[in-house]
């Protein structure tokens, strides 16, 4: 499958600080693609090499096969969105009025505002005004405002980190849509589960450096300890081994009528983080 | 390059809805009117000087620092960024972004010279080197809002742009003791001034294109200027 995105041995350093060192990445078209660490690991800033926004010290990184350091005009911004946390609204015009401006900017009809807000759950706030609005409103119109052009690849840093759940989900749930059209997501996020439900495969970043790269499945595959995990009627939970050895003893529990529940014993996508970097996933 | 009128006027509609909402700086334009009514009413026929005082100060202080606010403004609020990763080009956002300071610069003018009752022997000679002059004010605005970080260091940064080219005329009375001072002559102000007193003696373009071609070389530097400091500021530091 093409690649939208290609980064090749790219590093960045601020003064005499490293924020990005050899980190190496291809995104595939329509794939969503989380970029996952804490923060000031470098997340943005390699989202901001990527928008033409920041150039690199070192490496080289494409976007449709464009250099980043040629990404700076109409036609490759047309193809893109950003949500970023420098992304920001006229506070004192209403959420129609950011939203007419930005669909005249990107030469879309009006009537794709309609569309998404109601992808972000505001079509009955249409009129209030940008300074009335909460953080989690504020964050849902950016990226109601960042959908508006139906861009083929979006740039989501901490996309919905002011979001209470049933909001969190109902963007989730759009973004798989986007997904389903072809739409490739670079997505940043230090939300273990927002990762898990959303990405086609992982980086995690820390101190600059990508530690680990997959899809989030096999990564918890590879980390799994090879335990099941057994619930017992008695409140007791036991481990045993998921290959021939533990077959006796979870059969021995099953023909009692012993079992409540059988999982798999593997680890979260944070659990994986804190044991490849030994730091927690920390905002 | 073609530009596209669509995003100049989008750009300039959102200008004058949020400007029209933003009693800070739109008040501004009460400045040089108060000066010119208070002038009005104080002296009987108002001299050449007297009227570009009030033009100058208009020029500087409508013109430069409304186009240093509402730039500003938009990089404290983060949405300049959003019009940098737009489809607008450069040329798009300034022109947009200088439209509603010169609709606002254009009315406080006329209603300065109505209060004043300043007719110009020839009008359009005028109006062409006042467009010349908004143009360099526009983009020395342009390039001080892009310097600041917020509406309130703007507001500061354009004091001395205020002062120089609203206050100038008076330097040029200490030349003479001050030689280092002679570049005032060929400052902006003090060209439109005597280009003014030319015009009112009966001159024609062929004694006025030197003052003009001054100012425009002012224009052109500044708006040079405000492209190169606006392509920097796409990238961060």
């Amino acid at each position: 499958m093409e690649n939208i995105i290609e980064v090749k041995n790219l590093a960045k350093v601020f003064g005499n600080q490293t924020a990005l060192e050899d980190v190496n990445f291809n995104v595939k078209k329509g794939e969503t693609f989380g970029f996952l660490g804490p923060s000031g690991s470098g997340k943005t800033t390699t989202i901001k090499i990527l928008t033409g926004q920041l150039l690199q010290t070192s490496g080289d990184a494409e976007v449709f096969g464009v250099k980043n350091t040629s990404l700076n005009n109409g036609s490759y911004r047309k193809r893109i969105g950003v949500l970023s946390d420098n992304s920001g609204l006229y506070q004192r015009l209403s959420i129609i009025e950011n939203l007419k401006f930005f669909c005249d900017l990107y030469d879309v009809p009006h009537k794709r505002i309609d569309e998404v807000l109601e992808l972000v759950n505001l079509t009955n706030e249409k009129k209030k005004g940008i300074s009335k609005l909460s953080k989690g409103m504020t964050q849902r119109v950016l990226l109601a405002r960042t959908l508006l052009h139906e861009p083929e690849l979006l740039f989501l840093d901490e996309p919905t980190s002011a979001l209470d759940p049933t909001n969190s989900q109902q963007i989730h749930e759009g973004l798989r849509r986007l997904t389903e059209k072809g739409t490739t997501i670079f997505l940043t996020t230090h939300d273990m589960g927002e990762a898990e439900t959303l990405c086609d495969r992982v980086a995690f970043l820390h101190k600059g450096k990508i530690q680990l790269l997959d899809e989030p499945k096999a990564l918890r595959r590879q980390f799994a300890d090879g335990t099941l995990r057994v619930e017992l009627k008695s409140g007791n939970v036991v481990s045993i081994p998921a290959g021939a050895k533990g077959a006796d003893e979870l059969y021995q529990f099953m023909s009692k009528d012993e079992v409540v529940s059988v999982h798999s014993n593997e680890p979260t996508l944070g659990d994986i983080f804190v044991q490849v970097t030994g730091k927690e996933l920390l905002v | 390059m073609t530009l596209s009128w669509k995003r100049i006027n989008a750009i300039f509609q959102k200008d004058t809805k949020d400007l029209w909402k933003n009693y800070f700086v739109s008040s501004i334009i009460v400045l040089p009117i108060l000066m010119a009514l208070l002038y009005s009413y104080t002296t009987e026929e108002p001299s050449i000087d007297l009227h570009y005082m009030i033009i100058n100060l208009a020029l500087a202080s409508v013109t430069a620092f409304i186009q240093c606010a509402v730039i500003a403004e938009e990089k404290e609020k983060h949405t300049l960024r959003g019009l940098m990763l737009s489809p607008a080009s450069i040329p798009e956002i300034l022109i947009g972004k200088s439209l509603v300071t010169l609709f606002l610069t254009v009315i406080t003018l006329l209603v300065c010279a109505f209060i004043t009752g300043y007719q110009p022997a020839n009008i359009a000679l005028v109006a062409v080197a006042l467009f010349i002059s908004m143009v360099f004010y526009m983009g020395i605005g342009m390039i001080l809002g892009l310097l600041s970080r917020t509406i309130i260091e703007a507001s500061f940064i354009v004091m001395p742009v205020i002062f120089i080219f609203g206050f100038g005329s008076m330097l040029m009375g200490l030349i003479d003791r001050y030689p280092v001072l002679s570049f005032v002559e060929y400052l902006p102000n003090i060209q439109l001034l005597e280009f003014a007193y030319q015009v009112e003696l009966g001159a024609g373009f062929g004694e006025l294109w030197s003052y003009l071609a001054v100012i425009l070389a002012w224009a052109i530097v500044a708006v040079i200027l405000s492209g190169v400091v606006y392509k920097k500021r796409e990238l961060d530091e």
